[in-house]
């Protein structure tokens, strides 16, 4: 009895905690010119992270989650005014999300490639050269195709070839599976463009590949030290990674785009 | 030798990159200060309320229901981690807008701060001989002056080891403020590890800081434990 009130009491004050929540203000962001002053939300390493830093200096505040997701779901709930972030998981996160939407105004094009550890030119030209092979078979078109566009997703998934002599060792690949539709976890696994590509670059290689997730600031670093071979994780090429690692030739190009809330109609 | 000073000033100096380390200090006091008062208050409202419970035979029933639910807070809290309860706390229980996320790691690590408090003052009180506490109510005390004056000085200072220890725990613990999105040390050390992809150095201070902020604690402490044992024979 006493175990049951005190449950009771318990539940009931829980629930009016959850109930202090108000609504999410009304979105202030409506172009690129809106973001000075404003408090954006980035995912810490992320490209977006450094283009939003610039408006640091504009009077802007950045919140730099760990994950992107995180940085979402601060956005719905009114506690930051935008995301800014890479164009495919902004679509998946705005599908998964009715309240919010993407500007239109692109923010900024750049280029995916795979990082690869200074020291190791050797994979490096491996790498490159199993890329162009499969972009000139028209194999990563296909992998692309299969996860971005209404009418062709789902339809060329990546089969790797059978008989394959995996002979030549393990490829290590570090990503961060959060990122939609480059890499998310579909039952238990990983999945999505850069881990179907990675496949098909060991398949050329005649190597396992075994893919590592971690935090997205933390690949770089797992690269350079050596405990992982390559960093796929929709990276894009900057200056500053460049001083650390290498990378191959990009596999595709992206954009960063703007969430914000929907405007109330 | 160079190669260290270049990083260095590639993590530290380069952008003011420091702020973010000294802002994150900041957060981390703030924080750890704010949450052991939270949770010494927690704790000691629990403990007292626990071996009352305890203690007495026959407790009114305002206090069986108190004990029912510090023995809930105590399951619950001690039996998730604290980074769930953090999580939770900001994005389910505090879903406004414009909450200050200070506030919310301080009420989380306060109340889960509270809960280890409240078990360690509770031994405190318990490892008293009841003979101390007989000898106070004959004396004609009542028993919120039997516990202030003679049960909660003796209880105190053998608990000021364990105590010091959960703080340093809870210094410790704030640590995962990163999750969301608070910087404090830690999270600065890893902004600066995004953007210098170079982990010693940051991380390297992190640790640094946090040991010199320990030890200062650990000295308080010991400072305080001779001084409370000069008044013992």
């Amino acid at each position: 009895m006493k175990k049951l009130v005190s449950l009771i009491l318990m539940a009931a004050m829980m629930l009016s905690l959850v109930a202090c929540g108000s609504k999410a203000p009304e979105n202030t962001v409506h172009s690129v010119d809106d973001l000075p002053g404003k408090t954006i939300g980035v995912q810490l390493g992320t490209t977006g992270d450094i283009y939003a830093s610039d408006y640091e200096a504009e009077g802007s505040t950045i919140e730099r989650y760990n994950k992107g997701a995180d940085a979402v779901q601060a956005l719905k709930q009114g506690k930051i005014d935008c995301v800014i972030i890479d164009e495919q998981p902004a679509k998946a996160f705005c599908e998964k999300n009715s309240d919010l939407t993407i500007l239109e105004e692109e923010f900024a094009l750049e280029e995916y490639a795979i990082c690869i550890s200074k020291d190791n030119t050797e994979l490096k030209e491996k790498i490159n050269a199993a890329l162009s092979e499969l972009k000139a078979e028209g194999t990563l078109d296909a992998i692309i195709a299969n996860y971005i566009g209404d009418d062709t997703k789902g339809k060329t998934p990546y089969v790797s070839p059978e008989g394959i002599d995996r002979s030549n060792g393990i490829l290590v690949m570090a990503t961060n599976a959060a990122f939609e539709p480059y890499e998310f976890y579909q039952d238990q696994k990983v999945v999505g463009i850069d881990a179907e590509m990675a496949q098909a670059v060991c398949d050329k290689l005649g190597m396992e590949l075994k893919i590592e997730d971690m935090e997205f600031d933390s690949i770089i670093n797992a690269v350079t030290s050596g405990k992982a071979d390559v960093g796929v994780a929709g990276m894009t090429v900057t200056e500053d990674r460049l001083k650390s690692v290498d990378f191959s030739d990009p596999y595709t190009t992206a954009t960063q785009v703007i969430i914000v809330r929907k405007d109330a109609e | 030798m160079t190669d260290f000073k270049a990083k260095f000033i590639l993590n530290f100096i380069e952008d003011n990159r420091w702020r973010y380390i000294t802002e994150g200090l900041g957060t981390t006091f703030i924080v750890t200060i704010f949450a052991i008062l939270l949770g010494t208050a927690l704790g000691f409202l629990v403990a007292v309320i626990r071996s009352t419970a305890d203690k007495n035979d026959k407790n009114p029933v305002v206090i069986h229901i108190l004990d029912g639910i510090c023995k809930v807070y105590l399951t619950v809290i001690r039996g998730t981690p604290a980074m769930i309860q953090l999580l939770i706390m900001y994005y389910i229980v505090f879903t406004s807008p414009d909450i200050s996320k200070r506030f919310v790691a301080i009420l989380t690590f306060g109340i889960n701060s509270g809960a280890y408090v409240a078990e360690i003052v509770r031994s405190g009180i318990m490892s008293i001989d009841n003979g101390q506490f007989e000898a106070g109510r004959s004396l004609g005390f009542n028993y919120v002056q039997t516990m202030m004056y003679i049960i909660a000085p003796q209880a105190f200072k053998n608990i000021l080891p364990a105590l010091a220890n959960e703080f340093i725990t809870l210094l410790k613990e704030t640590s995962i403020c990163g999750y969301i999105a608070l910087t404090d040390i830690t999270h600065g050390a890893n902004v600066i590890r995004s953007q210098t992809y170079e982990p010693m150095m940051p991380l390297l201070a992190a640790a640094f800081i946090y040991l010199a902020v320990v030890s200062l604690l650990s000295a308080g402490v010991s400072k305080l434990e001779r001084r409370l044992r000069t008044d013992a024979r």
